[in-house]
């Protein structure tokens, strides 16, 4: 079953993996909802995090720290966060922020599915 | 695309509507005649973080906020001045400070410095008019970096 909050579609994929689809932005305004969205999926079990990027026009700054924020709370558990679809605005930021470094990057929400299962 | 002035009243959707005049920009090609996508993207990217620091941190001190952003396409490069009528901060007291603060993994703090990082010329001092004047440049010929400790 699929959940809205705000501009996120949570998708559960398998028992301890969602799918999260980050709609139109992921910036100052809505981040600290993208947090407290990720924080209750941990807080559920959820440990595998892919992050679809295929509509996203806006990641800033805080944004991205909403994310790393999230890599800092499931990488201790053996947890992950990918990138998927990743649109060229949200490249961009991976570029000049070197987070490819970080994050694993996938063409397709697909691919990254096989790749954490 | 010849030099354009636009001029901002309300810091509630002052973001949605940049991001519109993007969008309408990209549509109509204009900016894209004079730079590829990515710097373009870069170029919104550097406008939207100083936009965002305005909306939540600048002190207008009860007037209404004035925002101005001129953009001067020039080759490969695109200029652009952002003035504002807040009060002002140390802007590169500020930006030594975010520097070093800066943790592995940052929640905040790095917003100023993805302005500076993705801006090859960038100046932040008082107009003669008293009004908090940004300008810098994006180059498409530059391989800009943010160094994050990972």
């Amino acid at each position: 079953m699929q959940a809205t909050t705000m501009n996120f579609t949570i998708e559960p994929i398998a028992h301890d993996s969602v799918v999260i689809r980050i709609g139109k932005a992921l910036d100052f305004r809505n981040a600290a909802d993208f947090k407290a969205a990720a924080q209750e999926q941990v807080r559920s079990g959820i440990r595998n995090f892919i992050l679809d990027f295929s509509e996203t026009g806006i990641l800033d700054s805080t944004g991205l720290g909403s994310i790393f924020s999230l890599y800092r709370q499931v990488s201790p558990m053996s947890g992950q966060v990918v990138f998927a679809s990743v649109s060229r605005p949200v490249q961009v930021v991976v570029q000049l922020t070197r987070t490819y470094k970080v994050f694993r990057q996938f063409p397709t929400v697909e691919g990254a599915r096989e790749a954490i299962r | 695309m010849e030099t354009t002035r636009q001029s901002f009243k309300r810091l509630d959707g002052v973001i949605d509507e940049l991001h519109d005049l993007f969008e309408s920009w990209e549509q109509e090609g204009a900016l894209l005649s004079h730079l590829d996508l990515d710097t373009i993207h870069l170029f919104r990217l550097a406008v939207h973080e100083w936009v965002a620091n305005l909306v939540q941190h600048a002190c207008f001190d009860g007037r209404s906020p004035e925002v101005t952003m001129d953009v001067i396409p020039n080759g490969r490069r695109v200029r652009c001045i952002i003035e504002d009528n807040s009060f002002g901060f140390p802007m590169h007291e500020r930006l030594d400070v975010q520097r070093e603060a800066l943790k592995p993994y940052p929640e905040r703090g790095m917003g100023l410095l993805m302005l500076n990082a993705a801006t090859e010329y960038f100046e932040y001092t008082e107009s003669e008019s008293g009004r908090q004047r940004l300008e810098f440049t994006v180059s498409a010929d530059s391989d800009p970096c943010l160094n994050i400790p990972f």
